[in-house]
């Protein structure tokens, strides 16, 4: 065996030699020369030729060349690395004890890697280590250096051949830990086998419940449940121990010069398994751990061999590559317990998975806020709980359906003030509804929340509206085709969905949150935190048709509009004159598209009507002084608005007098007069102050006003004529 | 307006979304499941809307035919904790041997916490066995009920020494829902009864095995306040047939401290007052009763009890009823003690399992 062993190991090193000449063979004849004589100046070089060499029983004591050519290969060892070819011939040198085992641990401890380690190398070491002449402190310590420089060595497929001659050093007990460690490193499912678990289950009942044989039996059990099982306490969860200590500062000094990742990963990731919270607590909702699965079919054993179980996956490449061969876990819930889980969640097909998915998550939520006895008092855990699903749901872009039902009972029993956030998080999640259940599910619950809870949650309630509504757009737009207007929006729901009925659910929610805000704001007085998240929501609403082609336009009711135009403070006017442009917009391009195309849809004349009163209603307050509206729905008599003594009370809206604006009048009249003692705000309205007014108002910021007078008052800043009374640049009507 | 929808309905799809639908058909797949999902969300809270609200007058049979009889003598006369589980995932009667195998290393392996346990491997502590109690199932839907035990021997026994039954439980479907079974995918298996009795510490490691084997929920089944309601006036409908002895209630009041009323009925008097509410003639066996008779049946009782003791008991809870027939608490807790009258309950309680499945 010694001798078959050394006759190959001077065919490595013919070899290793032909690979180094090999290398610059395509140069020209006299620089390889000239190379070839530096190299063989090169002490490093004589030194590992020394190394490869040296005869069998060589005399270590007083050998002075020996000495020397350590020292060399040490010095290049610990200031670059060793080259692989370097390490090569070091490990043969060392492992083989040509020279006795005494400069064995001396080699091992400057084997420095530069950049990988032959994986050759490595094998034909362990081979000599079944030889068995070895010190086993020797043995430790080249066991010790493999799982350091682990992750340096270029393949491993030989080592994992060889897996049967590493597990038989198991039985050594000084070597176990770390064979075990090597183990843990190299297991694929096809090396689980049942004498190899009989044998660490034996060793297991001599020396106790030592970590190392716990933690590779624990990995047997990932692979192959079906053979054995273990449960680990949870406070011996903590991984291996790293052996890097005699590298680390070698290693360290290389990092800092070569910039070479040196041993990334040297600490074992068990990423997995580590669980912070404490196992005390018995709730409903704490997550499954990943886990293979156990019961698997029978007849599909063959097709499982090659699966991976997706607690193996440690990361996303990793993850890409096995893609097509990942094992669902034994419970489907936890997945939604590591974000990378969940990228696999997202293509997941299976239809069976999903569902098991949902019963345990309809039940947990169920479990933990319809049925609970405790009411609430573990509300850090529901919160983590909960915090948890929203970001599942928000990764996957998606509500569990199970979630949408739960919620869908909770509504009844919320005080609206429970994780609030939360709730509303997850509420805005809800797929569309068909319009027909809408209310009864959603709404009404909704609407009585609304009107008892604070001026807070009214605005969180109506923000969540809002998201929700672009969610549905977005969804819409995005299966939606523009030649296909009608696709049925089937499964969606329980109940198909077609194009129409979506529109309805749409105007439903919409209709719905315009009540809802024109009551709202009647409460809280017009409140401008409340107006703003409502201009929010109808911001979504004007666009619907060219930002999510929607066929679809809805104008926001009085109780809404006039709020927002008598607003006091001039950022509520300037998104109401944003809002009115882009309802223009949409409005000019649905009637374009109508001409054109013929079918589409159809707005109904009372929108235009409605979007015709508000426009003027604004230009005529802003502009012209003056009230006066077509078919105004404003209801206050004369006599009542005469009542009030404000004398010409219909020029109190223009951009002058207007509340919001009032101060910039102001400001701009000190400006323009400085010298002025008695301010006459009126003398604004003189055509070259009016324009440079106007110029003054958009400098502040108010794009919207600027878009709402740029298109719809004809001729400002040209003519000037700000006395006379604007004309309306494009009256839209239906008509 | 409506012309434009018949338009656009008749145009035809595309394929390209036609294959974008499919992409996303997956997760809607699951909704399909909605059909009883979202008959759920329509009476969204009160889960008793669904729930029964009449029913056949429990008929005695006699199942001693086709129940063996040790197997009975294991289900009647104890108490049992009830719990309801969503459907077992990838559960076959096939397989209950290896099942068996299974958990009995698992609790091997959960009470020595560390040590490697080989499947299949000699338990010295623990047998488990499982099998199929034949002759429950009612319907042909109803999946056969799986009855699990858990032997061992104790502590300083000899060798020799026969082991002994340390807990015991069931999973069990009777008269379920056609239309529910149906619409789960073959990989399901609904048992959504479970009830166990022994080691409290053993309840939980077998739930916990079943959990991560078939990858189901377990959850409280309490038995509320409808269904005991049902069960009082059931049983004491029964006592045409077979004697119940008397009619036993237990009360909560809410006051300071909390005032438990027990109430006892003698039967006669119970069947009294039942015949006289009995809306349908009393005679016919066959007809069903009604919610609002057995409402009416417990008012009866709870304005009696008003009038000798000025203590309106509908003001509280009702915790638990018992008869000769059997007893139910409201914890989750039922006694069966007739054979004749198993199917029947099990039956009731298989429908409030069902009721508290979320999908």
């Amino acid at each position: 065996m010694a001798a078959l062993l050394t006759l190959s190991l001077s065919d490595s090193s013919v070899t290793n030699n032909q690979s180094l000449s090999s290398r610059s063979s395509n140069r020209s004849p006299r620089i390889e020369e000239n190379e070839r004589r530096k190299r063989e100046a090169d002490p490093f070089v004589l030194a590992l030729k020394y190394f490869s060499e040296v005869k069998v029983g060589t005399p270590v004591v007083g050998n002075d060349e020996l000495e020397n050519n350590l020292v060399q290969v040490e010095k290049v060892a610990f200031t670059m690395g060793l080259s692989p070819e370097a390490i090569s011939v070091m490990l043969e040198f060392a492992m083989s004890l040509r020279m006795g085992s005494s400069p064995c641990a001396r080699v091992l401890k400057c084997l420095i890697p530069a950049s990988v380690v032959p994986q050759d190398a490595v094998v034909r070491a362990v081979v000599w280590l079944s030889v068995g002449a070895i010190p086993i402190t020797t043995q430790v310590l080249f066991i010790k250096w493999v799982l350091t420089v682990f992750d340096m060595i270029d393949a491993k497929d030989k080592l994992r051949a060889i897996y049967g001659i590493i597990f038989s050093f198991v039985t050594e007990e000084n070597l176990c830990p770390f064979i075990c460690h090597l183990l843990y490193l190299l297991t694929r499912k096809e090396s689980v086998r049942v004498f190899r678990v009989r044998k660490l289950l034996e060793l297991q009942s001599k020396l106790g419940r030592q970590p190392f044989l716990m933690h590779l039996l624990s990995l047997y059990k990932v692979f192959c449940p079906e053979l054995l099982t273990i449960s680990i306490p949870s406070r011996m969860r903590s991984g291996f121990k790293n052996h890097i200590s005699p590298w680390k500062s070698a290693l360290m000094a290389l990092q800092k010069t070569n910039s070479v990742k040196v041993a990334p990963g040297i600490t074992l990731a068990f990423a997995v398994k580590d669980k912070t919270g404490s196992r005390k607590r018995k709730l409903h909702q704490e997550l499954p751990e990943l886990s293979a699965v156990t019961n698997k079919e029978p007849e599909t054993e063959q097709t499982r061999r090659d699966l991976v179980p997706i607690v193996q996956i440690s990361s996303f490449t990793q993850l890409l590559e096995n893609i097509h061969r990942i094992e669902l876990p034994a419970q489907m819930a936890s997945l939604l317990g590591s974000s990378l889980a969940l990228h696999y969640l997202d293509c997941v097909q299976d239809e069976s998975a999903l569902l098991r998915l949902n019963f345990w998550l309809g039940c947990a939520l169920q479990e933990e806020f319809l049925f609970c006895s405790d009411g609430g008092a573990n509300q850090e855990e529901g919160l983590q709980f909960l915090s948890r699903l929203l970001f599942a749901q928000q990764f996957l872009q998606e509500g569990f359906p199970s979630s949408t039902v739960f919620l869908y009972k909770f509504l009844n029993v919320w005080n609206g003030s429970l994780l609030c956030p939360q709730i509303l998080g997850l509420l805005s999640d809800i797929s569309v509804i068909p319009s027909s259940q809408i209310r009864t599910l959603l709404l009404e619950p909704l609407m009585q929340l609304f009107f008892t809870s604070s001026l807070f949650f009214k605005c969180g309630l109506i923000e969540c509206l809002n998201t929700m509504l672009v969610k549905w757009l977005t969804w819409h737009s995005v299966y939606t085709l523009d030649d296909d207007p009608d696709i049925s929006l089937d499964g969606h729901t329980s109940v198909n969905i077609t194009l129409s009925g979506f529109r309805d659910s749409v105007m439903e929610l919409v209709q719905f949150v315009g009540q809802l805000a024109s009551v709202g704001l009647q409460l809280e007085g017009c409140h401008s935190l409340l107006l703003s998240f409502i201009l929010d929501f109808y911001e979504t609403v004007c666009d619907t048709f060219l930002k999510f082609g929607l066929h679809l336009i809805i104008m926001p009711p009085p109780g809404v509009f006039y709020p927002a135009f008598f607003a006091t403070d001039p950022v509520s006017v300037d998104r109401l004159a944003y809002i009115m442009c882009r309802y223009k917009a949409n409005l000019m391009s649905a009637k374009i598209q109508e001409k054109v195309t013929e079918k589409a849809f159809h707005i109904s004349r009372q929108t235009f009507r409605q979007f015709n009163q508000y426009l003027i209603f604004m230009v005529n307050c802003l502009w012209n002084s003056s009230m006066y509206s077509p078919e105004t729905e404003l209801l206050l008599s004369e006599e009542l608005l005469a009542k009030s003594n404000v004398p010409q009370y219909w020029t109190y809206f223009d951009f002058i007098h207007h509340p919001a604006f009032m101060s910039y009048a102001v400001d701009f009249h000190q400006m323009c007069w400085p010298d002025r003692k008695n301010m006459d705000l009126n003398s604004i309205k003189q055509s070259k102050p009016w324009s440079w007014y106007l110029q003054y108002l958009v400098t502040q910021g108010f794009d919207g006003l600027k878009d709402f007078i740029k298109d719809t008052i004809k001729g400002v800043v040209t003519t000037g004529s700000g006395d006379e009374s604007a004309t309306l640049r494009q009256q839209l009507d239906s008509a | 307006m409506e012309k434009s929808r018949t338009s656009v309905t008749s145009t035809p799809i595309s394929s390209v979304s036609t294959r974008r639908i499919r992409r996303r058909s997956f997760r809607q797949s699951t909704r399909s499941h909605f059909g009883v999902a979202s008959r759920l969300g329509l009476t969204p809270g009160q889960t008793t809307h669904r729930f029964n609200t009449s029913r056949k007058a429990p008929k005695p049979q006699n199942i001693t035919e086709k129940v063996s009889p040790e197997h009975l003598a294991l289900l009647v006369k104890t108490e049992w904790h009830l719990c309801y589980v969503t459907p077992l995932y990838r559960f076959r009667h096939t397989q209950l041997k290896s099942y068996a195998r299974q958990l009995s290393a698992f609790i091997a392996a959960e009470k020595q916490q560390g040590l490697g346990v080989e499947v299949g491997g000699l338990q010295d502590t623990f047998k488990v066995s499982m099998s199929v109690l034949q002759g429950l199932a009612e319907t042909n839907d109803d999946p056969e009920t799986v009855l699990i035990q858990v032997q061992s021997r104790p502590a300083f026994a000899r060798q020799d020494e026969p082991l002994k039954t340390v807990w015991s439980g069931w999973l069990s479907c009777i008269n379920g829902n056609p239309e529910y079974l149906h619409s789960l995918p073959k990989d399901f298996t609904c048992l959504p009864l479970f009830g166990s009795r022994g080691l409290e510490g053993l309840s939980s490691l077998v739930k916990s095995w079943l959990r991560s084997t078939f990858d189901c929920f377990f959850g409280p089944l309490d038995i509320n306040q409808t269904t005991l309601r049902w069960l009082a006036a059931l049983w004491t409908n029964c006592h045409m047939e077979s004697n119940i002895q008397h009619l036993k209630m237990q009360w909560t009041l809410p006051a300071a401290p909390p005032l438990h009323v027990a109430y006892t009925v003698n039967s006669s008097d119970a069947l009294a007052l039942w015949r006289s509410v009995r809306k349908s003639r009393a005679a016919d066996q066959e007809a069903c009763i009604e919610i609002e008779e057995v409402t009416s049946f417990m008012e009866g009782l709870t304005s009696h009890f008003y009038r000798h003791f000025g203590v309106d008991l509908s003001a509280g809870d009702l915790n638990q009823v018992s008869t000769a027939l059997g007893s139910a608490k409201v914890k989750g807790r039922m006694k069966i003690s007739s054979s004749r009258y198993l199917i029947s309950t099990l039956s009731l309680l298989t429908e409030c399992a069902f009721l508290k499945i979320p999908i």
